[in-house]
């Protein structure tokens, strides 16, 4: 008896392990050390004061592709313009797709004129574990409270067609503007679509 | 004449590939993957329905997606171009497979794939030919994705007749082969509680192994899955996707069976009245080995009960004091094993077979009935009876267990073993009732293997003893201690039998508790009796006596209702709980107020022990009030369908059960072993959350 006790005991503290991984909307968003591209530490506490956007990424993914073709390059210059902290976060782990060096991240980042803050690398995949990030790619909004305000999809319409991006109601776009202007989005969560993080 | 006959075979080998290729749209190489269109029919006649098939060939490991792509992906996608009138239906999608991108979890397709869809042409349909155009989008992915599109025409003859396309028939027979079956049952899902959760009444048992939701972002897809099983009711459980909104109305789950697959509608069940439960991780499949070592430490435990230890320790000095004879120990012990074992599986075949008659009963409910109960009582006590001294069973003639397991050879070992299942079945519930009753609620085959396990531990220390000489040295020797030692070990059968006394007493009240003691009172007459006329002391009329005796014993307690009338008792001011209904839970539920829930049995050691220690102490009283929580208690020391039912809900089938139900939460099971402070702080978590 004892025994079985146990057994639902540890299957039990396994189970509401995997619970606490997943973040909440309106619950403080999940803190986080990395290091990006040029070697600079950053925490999400160092941020306090700030609207945060985090978008994971993956070069060679077709759906990131597809938002690199112009609408997430406007979207990061329009966003750090108004003082947002953009971090792209690359969670591939070494030797997987997507996985790349500092250098490497600055090439891409100048070659197709992104404006991210900073691009980040967790290797680990422990950050976006503690986010529950699932695609490439997929955004989150915290405010300046460092309060989870939106999570999921950039976009209503799931494909990895240029053509689409125009037709799609612009779901992070929405919720990142709202935040900005301190109302609450919504949708604050909507699915992510895109290809694996490649843990 | 076989010149001509070539030819003609050379002719129709020509003429086969070009009338297929009518049928096709031809093979289109992309990335990874190559695809064609398939028409069921070669020509097409108006009015009727053909099925088309989208068939893609991956490179090896490389999939496509099935309707819900899981974690990533994406669901491959048709458009159709079509003359006016002409329809085709939504793709009719096969069964998945699960494929695990640790820590994501996608459903889609490896191998060849054949995704079916229905072509209907008006009955008005006068071109002579169909011209079918198709893009379809996928997204093909190994480890990396490659999303592609391609466009596929097919053109086919319009004649008064449908002439199937013979070459195809085998690509479509496989495709429907793929599909999983419609299943004509009724369920209904629930996504409260963090988690979804389906209830469905099978039309027919199925062992499933695995299941697909084909709503997206609903489940936690990479999460274990819960398939429980109990009377063809099938519940489902899985925990919720992190991004999840909102429900659909009805949803398809397609069921993964060893007997194929199948597919089933589900429609959201409509408020809380519907009540499909989540216990959080509680249910979590324990493999059967782990049951299994389960069941058999506890069979060996069960020698140490009070009902059991004086008959058993009898035995193994009786065992250890013909030492000589090895052989035959050894035949005994596999006899006694045999009996044991035989009485568990058939205790587990009765419950089974007492179940599939729809009774609603679970394991303990040998001491739901109060005649069986004062059947124990009488057993214990003249079990008792014989350790002093009063009479010695199995010298005389009487035909009962007692005196069979005295009988020597094979047989008294084989009836000992049986007595020990009857001796010990009032302990078996209290103790084992939930894991037992788990076991049961499994299927029939687990649940004997279970039992069977149960009586293998219980008989392993006699197996030891006639088999590893060790463990019969480590006996003390047999000498004249051994007579008092008898004599003491009637005291534990004494006060086994005054418990079941308690218990008979409170299923059916002080007077027939009295009937029942008078009974006790012939059982030792008729025992003294007997006991007398073994030593050759008294003659005839004694033994009729006696049998009358016994007789009166027997038809005592039967002469009471049987209904316990405690159920009337008052209840006083001080009690700060209620009694349990279910219709009181439902409407405190509805009422939004949190309430505790205890299913309890009078002859439920650990519920009383639970009770005493962490229920009905001060400390718990104060918690109760502080958060207003209702307290239900629900009696199952008689039999109660409700309750059993309610168990059910569970994946219970034995007390205690404890529920605490907070606003807004999943209903939180506490464990079976309740330690003073559980409560306070189980109320103290689910108050702080949001």
């Amino acid at each position: 008896m004892k025994l079985r006790q146990l057994a639902l005991a540890a299957s039990a503290a396994v189970f509401s392990l995997g619970l606490a991984a997943a973040p909440q909307i309106g619950a403080p968003a999940p803190d986080f050390t990395v290091v990006d591209s040029k070697g600079n530490s950053h925490s999400l506490k160092d941020f306090a004061g700030k609207n945060v956007v985090l978008e994971w990424t993956n070069h060679d993914c077709p759906f990131v592709v597809k938002h690199y073709s112009g609408n997430m390059q406007a979207l990061q210059a329009d966003m750090t313009a108004q003082d947002v902290v953009w971090l792209s976060v690359i969670s591939s782990a070494p030797g997987k797709q997507g996985h790349v060096s500092g250098a490497k991240a600055d090439e891409l980042t100048a070659s197709r004129s992104a404006k991210p803050t900073a691009v980040v690398f967790d290797e680990s995949g422990v950050v976006g574990k503690a986010y529950d990030a699932k695609t490439t790619p997929h955004m989150y909004v915290i405010d300046k409270a460092g309060v989870l305000q939106y999570m999921g999809g950039i976009d209503s319409i799931p494909s990895a067609k240029v053509d689409d991006i125009a037709k799609a109601t612009p779901y992070f776009a929405n919720a990142a503007k709202a935040v900005l202007a301190g109302q609450t989005p919504d949708p604050a969560v909507t699915k992510p679509y895109g290809c694996s993080i490649k843990y | 004449m076989p010149n001509v006959i070539f030819a003609l075979l050379l002719l129709m080998s020509a003429l086969v590939p070009q009338q297929a290729a009518a049928a096709s749209s031809g093979w289109q190489s992309a990335s990874h993957l190559k695809a064609e269109l398939v028409s069921e029919y070669q020509q097409l006649t108006a009015g009727q329905t053909a099925l088309l098939a989208l068939h893609f060939v991956p490179d090896e490991h490389w999939h496509t997606y099935w309707q819900n792509p899981g974690d990533s992906g994406l669901a491959t996608s048709l458009s159709w171009q079509l003359p006016e009138g002409v329809t085709v239906g939504d793709i009719i999608w096969p069964t998945p497979s699960a494929i695990a991108l640790p820590p994501l979890m996608n459903y889609g397709f490896e191998g060849q794939t054949i995704l079916l869809s229905e072509l209907s042409l008006p009955a008005g349909y006068s071109a002579d030919t169909v011209q079918i155009g198709l893009t379809a989008d996928w997204l093909v992915c190994e480890e990396v994705c490659i999303p592609a599109s391609a466009s596929f025409s097919l053109s086919l003859p319009v004649g008064a007749d449908a002439v199937l396309a013979e070459q195809y028939q085998p690509l479509f027979a496989e495709a429907k082969k793929r599909l999983p079956k419609p299943l004509n049952a009724s369920g209904r899902f629930d996504t409260s509680g963090a988690a979804f959760s389906a209830l469905i009444d099978l039309p027919q048992a199925l062992n499933v192994s695995q299941f697909f939701v084909a709503a997206s972002e609903l489940v936690d897809h990479a999460a274990e899955q819960q398939i429980v099983l109990n009377n063809n009711q099938l519940k489902l459980q899985q925990p919720l996707n992190t991004y999840f909104s909102a429900a659909p109305d009805a949803l398809e789950v397609v069921l993964v069976t060893d007997s194929g697959a199948y597919s089933v509608l589900l429609n959201k069940a409509s408020d809380s009245a519907t009540d499909i439960l989540i216990t959080q991780g509680q249910q979590a499949a324990t493999p059967l080995w782990l049951i299994l070592l389960l069941a058999a430490s506890g069979g060996l435990l069960l020698n140490l009960m009070p009902c059991v230890f004086p008959v058993l320790s009898l035995k193994a000095l009786s065992l250890a004091s013909n030492s000589q004879q090895r052989q035959a120990q050894q035949r005994d012990a596999l006899f006694y094993s045999a009996g044991v074992v035989l009485s568990f599986a058939l205790l587990a075949l009765l419950l089974i077979a007492l179940r599939a008659a729809g009774q609603a009963v679970g394991w303990g409910f040998q001491l739901q009935n109060p005649y069986l109960v004062a059947l124990l009582v009488y057993l214990l006590f003249a079990l008792g009876l014989s350790l002093s001294g009063v009479v010695q069973f199995g010298l005389g003639l009487m035909n009962s267990g007692g005196s069979l397991a005295s009988a020597k050879g094979g047989k008294g070992a084989f009836f000992t073993g049986v007595l020990a299942v009857v001796v010990a079945s009032p302990c078996t519930a209290p103790f084992m009732g939930t894991a037992l009753g788990y076991a049961v609620g499994q299927s029939a085959t687990v649940a004997l293997t279970v039992f069977v396990a149960l009586g293998l531990g219980m008989a392993l220390p006699f197996l030891l003893l006639a088999f590893v000489p060790g463990f019969a040295r480590l006996l003390p020797k047999p000498g004249a201690w051994m007579e008092s030692f008898k004599q003491w070990l009637a005291y534990p059968l004494y006060l086994s039998a005054v418990w079941l006394l308690w218990v008979y007493g409170r299923q059916t009240g002080i007077d027939a508790q009295a009937l029942l003691l008078i009974g006790v009172v012939c059982v030792a007459a008729a025992c003294w009796l007997w006991g007398r006329r073994q030593l050759a002391q008294a003659g005839k009329v004694s033994t009729a006596l006696a049998l009358m005796l016994l007789l009166l014993a027997l038809v005592l307690p039967a002469l009471t209702s049987g209904t316990s009338d405690n159920a009337t008792q008052p209840q006083s001011s001080s009690q700060h709980w209620q009694s349990w209904s279910a219709a009181k839970l439902q409407q405190l539920k509805a009422e939004g107020k949190p309430v505790l829930v205890n299913m309890t049995a009078d002859w439920c050691i650990t519920c009383l022990v639970n009770e005493r220690v962490a229920l009905n102490t001060e400390s718990s009283k104060a918690a109760l009030a502080l958060y207003d929580v209702t307290y239900l208690k629900g009696d199952w020391t008689l039999r109660d369908a409700a309750i059993t039912e309610y168990l059910r809900l569970y994946q219970r089938d034995g007390v205690p059960l404890y529920v605490l139900y907070w606003p807004g939460q999943p209903p939180e099971v506490l464990p079976q072993i309740l330690t003073p402070d559980t409560l306070a702080t189980t109320l103290e978590r689910l108050s702080r959350q949001p």
